[in-house]
């Protein structure tokens, strides 16, 4: 029988005890919550995609050390956060290149142009800030967590989160006038 | 060159002013400001609708595999394998927490009776806690599952608790909600900005009582 409303500790037990197809439970359930922010840390749908896909499995691979299995949804965050800082990591070293390409503004008719512009222009100076300073500003103003929130996530402090997303602001300050 | 945003404007966009709140100076900044607030994209990312089945699949060849069974095996809530009745003590890993400092008398060590089991000693100071867990891969990490009971009045913590013979990841978990490692044992980054402490079992080190 499918733990479809059970809390997610009890998914998680019965994973580990050897129900295997029940981490689709798990998989449903939050699949979609952090795609959005993967996708714009990655700048790229497909490459968040890939990195949720990862992380769910990685997540399975390494289950039996969740410690807390009723917090299965920050831990598994914590899990995709490094995937996406990785990729990242790699992506310069590769590349040789500070930044990731934006994530391509979606065709939307109703929004006015001037507003299309903006987002767009917004989305590439995004792309061009470090990780930290990028991670800070979407889960403050895209998944619109306070202060408490994010440090309880990323175990750091408000007082440091507050310093990099302010550094953040100047420098898309900054950006978005050279791009005008 | 550019100037950065004012520190009222910053806290403007912060959420932890309105505009009224700032001089007329400021206005046209802090209009700036909110222009870029308003650009930001907080629609959805629709993810493929196989993507649950591509994460079950690997999930299944995974847990298919012999590693992995090997690995379930290991981390198994433990119903000792072996012979019941052979009580063995077994080795001392000490953690001394002061209150403001942590201190370690004892090095981690782990004996036990020759099989597939062994019985390991925890030992932990911690005067000013309430309760006192042991987690790790042996139990899932369940900081409800092995809990420490005072040894005397003296701030004393002990479980003895029978092992696996391998390789073991562990914390203390004092009133619920610190983590600590074992500062004599050797510790390893658990990937997730953590450390967990780590022993092995030995079937061959140390005589049975």
């Amino acid at each position: 029988m499918e733990l479809k409303g059970d809390p997610d500790g009890v998914v998680v037990r019965a994973v580990l005890a050897g129900e295997v197809d029940q981490y689709a439970v798990l998989v449903r359930r939050y699949q979609n919550r952090y795609a959005r922010y993967a996708a714009q840390l990655l700048g790229s749908a497909d490459d968040a995609e890939d990195a949720v896909q990862d992380a769910f499995v990685r997540a399975y691979d390494q289950l039996a050390q969740c410690r807390d299995p009723d917090n299965f949804a920050g831990w598994f965050f914590l899990i995709l956060r490094n995937r996406c800082f990785a990729q990242r990591r790699r992506f310069r070293r590769e590349s040789g290149l500070d930044s990731v390409p934006n994530v391509p503004a979606p065709d939307n008719v109703e929004a006015p142009l001037e507003q299309a512009e903006r987002r767009k222009a917004l989305q590439e100076a995004l792309a061009i800030l470090t990780m930290e300073q990028r991670e800070v500003f979407v889960l403050k103003h895209v998944e619109e967590l306070s202060y408490e929130e994010i440090a309880a996530r990323v175990g750091t402090t408000v007082a440091a989160l507050k310093m990099r997303m302010h550094r953040a602001y100047d420098r898309l300050r900054e950006l978005l006038k050279e791009m005008r | 060159m550019s100037r950065g945003f004012d520190p009222l404007v910053k806290q403007l966009l912060d959420g932890e002013r309105t505009i009224a709140d700032l001089p007329p100076e400021l206005h046209a900044e802090a209009a700036e400001a909110l222009r870029l607030q308003s650009a930001i994209d907080r629609r959805d990312v629709s993810l493929s609708r196989d993507l649950e089945a591509r994460v079950m699949a690997a999930v299944r060849a995974r847990a298919d595999s012999p590693a992995k069974r090997a690995w379930r095996w290991l981390v198994a809530p433990s119903v000792p394998r072996w012979a019941i009745g052979a009580l063995a003590a077994a080795s001392l890993a000490a953690l001394l927490i002061g209150r403001s400092s942590s201190k370690q008398t004892t090095p981690p060590v782990t004996a036990s009776q020759p099989a597939e089991s062994a019985y390991v000693k925890f030992v932990l100071y911690a005067p000013g806690a309430h309760r006192v867990a042991l987690a790790g891969t042996f139990n899932q990490w369940d900081a409800g599952a092995t809990l420490l009971a005072r040894a005397g009045d003296q701030g004393v913590w002990t479980v003895t608790v029978a092992l696996p013979i391998g390789q073991h990841q562990y914390a203390f978990v004092v009133d619920g909600r610190r983590w600590v490692t074992d500062p004599a044992a050797p510790n390893v980054d658990d990937g997730f900005g953590r450390r967990n402490s780590i022993m092995s079992v030995t079937p061959t080190s140390g005589p049975a009582l």
